[in-house]
């Protein structure tokens, strides 16, 4: 699935807070590169700076020392090509915005027409499964309707990265293995490479190539796991391979320390 | 549904029917000159207010009070996103803000007197004056409540500036700012009267002043009748504007 073009690079990355008890470090030294086209997880005991990593990522934050390049650029704010997918869709949508308004919303910036903008909404619309709901405002959808949107918008700018955060931690079970096949289904029609934070280590597995292990306090990267699965995916032939089981034994064990 | 439209009507307007008919009902034998039978004082209003002297002065206490809360308001909303945007900027002008809000809208009536003499340009900037500080307050106070999730979606997305404060901050600041225009036009409604109470013949305020001083006291009742009517309407209005602002959040909030 890949090019080997390298979109995303942290080299040697250190993220320390100031805190009023002093200075907290969070993250030490963390490198890793994601390939275009790439979909790579990171995951890691609760609290140990996965959002922080995934923030810096953005360019909503800067390390306190180490470099993060998207496209060979070093990142100081929000690049270009960057879309963000967060788990508080509640919060990330705009409710006084109809759903075509909030996918419309970044794609003004970009030259577009009328026209073009309103056939990209009609696509990513129909590619995320909510064709004909233009004119509903998001607190008129579901959860997983409201985060279908979410994906709309974020592919709607044609990104070259996506950054997802959780997507899927305030779903309900059924719902969560939909919007997982969802992306899978959106990455290869669209061939975006995507960095996803989870906490969910068999949806770290079944969706990536790649798994950034992160442990400790502060974080290094215990591994980077690379992950076989032939594609497509599905819930029930993936999940019920050796492979699967192996590699989800293996992050379960560094993620708890215990290897 | 009729049943529903029936019971909310039973629900709000009992005490004011109540406390009508009890007003009616105790003074219908008064002969206390300042407090004359609700009957004599509403044959009254009927004589002054449907419509003769609508035009001499409630066209004028309207025109007022809508010029005056119209440019303050509009000034409080450029002001308050101006400080409530830029951090560092608040903390020299807030201190300032504070004191003058703290100061009774009425008071100021006087310095505009001095300012501008006994005139329609004074009671204006006395009602826009009053009308600037509610809603400034609540245009900060609803930029600095801004969702932080919702501030970086608008970064990383790269909307413009002006996008993210039309599109994304002021809409999310949207029910704060409205409860701050509401506070702003009750107290216009306040000094619009209050400015009419010196030097003017014309206006509600004039009217129910020059009638108290002459002891015309039934149309002095029929003037402080008046102004709680046209409060009441002026209110309403604005209710239904705010009801179609605001149409995403009270829908959102009622299905959650």
């Amino acid at each position: 699935m890949s090019t080997g073009k390298v979109i995303v690079s942290a080299e040697s990355v250190v993220m320390d807070y100031q805190t009023p008890t002093g200075i907290k470090h969070v993250l030490n030294d963390i490198s890793f590169s994601l390939l275009e086209g790439e979909f790579a997880s990171i995951v890691g005991p609760s609290g140990v700076g996965k959002t922080t990593l995934l923030r810096l990522l953005t360019g909503l934050m800067q390390p306190t020392s180490g470099t993060i390049r998207i496209n060979g650029e070093v990142v100081t704010s929000p690049p270009p090509g960057l879309a963000v997918v967060l788990q508080d869709y509640t919060r990330s949508l705009m409710p006084w915005l109809t759903v075509e308004k909030n996918i419309s919303l970044p794609l003004k910036r970009l030259g577009l027409s009328k026209t073009e903008i309103a056939e990209t909404i009609e696509l990513v619309l129909t590619e995320v499964g909510l064709r004909g709901n233009q004119k509903n405002y998001p607190w008129q959808l579901s959860g997983g309707m409201q985060q279908r949107v979410a994906i709309a918008r974020a592919i709607a700018v044609r990104p070259q990265l996506l950054i997802m955060d959780e997507p899927f931690a305030s779903v309900d079970a059924q719902t969560r293995f939909d919007l997982e096949d969802l992306v899978l289904k959106v990455r290869d029609d669209f061939k975006i490479t995507t960095a996803m934070v989870t906490h969910d280590i068999d949806e770290a597995v079944y969706l990536s190539d790649k798994v950034v292990v992160l442990y400790g306090s502060p974080a290094d990267v215990k591994e980077i796991v690379k992950v076989d699965l032939p594609y497509p995916r599905n819930q029930v032939a993936s999940r019920g391979r050796e492979e699967f089981a192996e590699l989800r034994t293996k992050i379960y064990a560094q993620v708890r320390g215990l290897q | 549904m009729i049943k529903k439209v029936s019971i909310n009507a039973i629900q709000s307007l009992w005490l004011p029917i109540s406390l009508v008919a009890a007003w009616w009902l105790f003074s219908t034998n008064s002969e206390d000159p300042f407090f004359p039978p609700l009957s004599v004082i509403w044959d009254q209003f009927v004589l002054l207010w449907v419509f003769d002297n609508v035009p001499i002065h409630v066209v004028p206490s309207l025109i007022n009070l809508f010029s005056g809360f119209s440019i303050g308001v509009l000034i409080g909303l450029v002001g308050g996103v101006i400080i409530g945007t830029n951090q560092g900027l608040a903390r020299y002008i807030e201190p300032s803000v504070d004191f003058i809000r703290s100061i009774p809208p009425v008071a100021t009536v006087p310095i505009f007197i001095m300012i501008f003499g006994l005139n329609y340009e004074m009671r204006v900037a006395a009602i826009a004056f009053s009308a600037i500080f509610p809603t400034m307050l609540a245009v900060i106070q609803g930029m600095h409540s801004n969702n932080p999730t919702l501030l970086d979606t608008a970064k990383v997305f790269r909307l413009t500036p002006f996008q993210t404060l039309v599109r994304v901050r002021i809409p999310a600041a949207g029910p704060i700012i409205f409860s701050g225009i509401q506070v702003s036009l009750q107290v216009a409604f306040v000094v619009t009267i209050a400015s009419e109470l010196l030097g003017s013949g014309f206006g509600i305020g004039a009217f129910t002043l020059i009638a108290t001083d002459t002891f015309m006291i039934t149309d002095a009742w029929t003037g402080v009748i008046l102004m709680g009517i046209l409060g009441y309407l002026v209110n309403l209005v604005f209710n239904l504007v705010e009801r179609r602002a605001l149409r995403w959040y009270l829908a959102s909030k009622k299905l959650s």
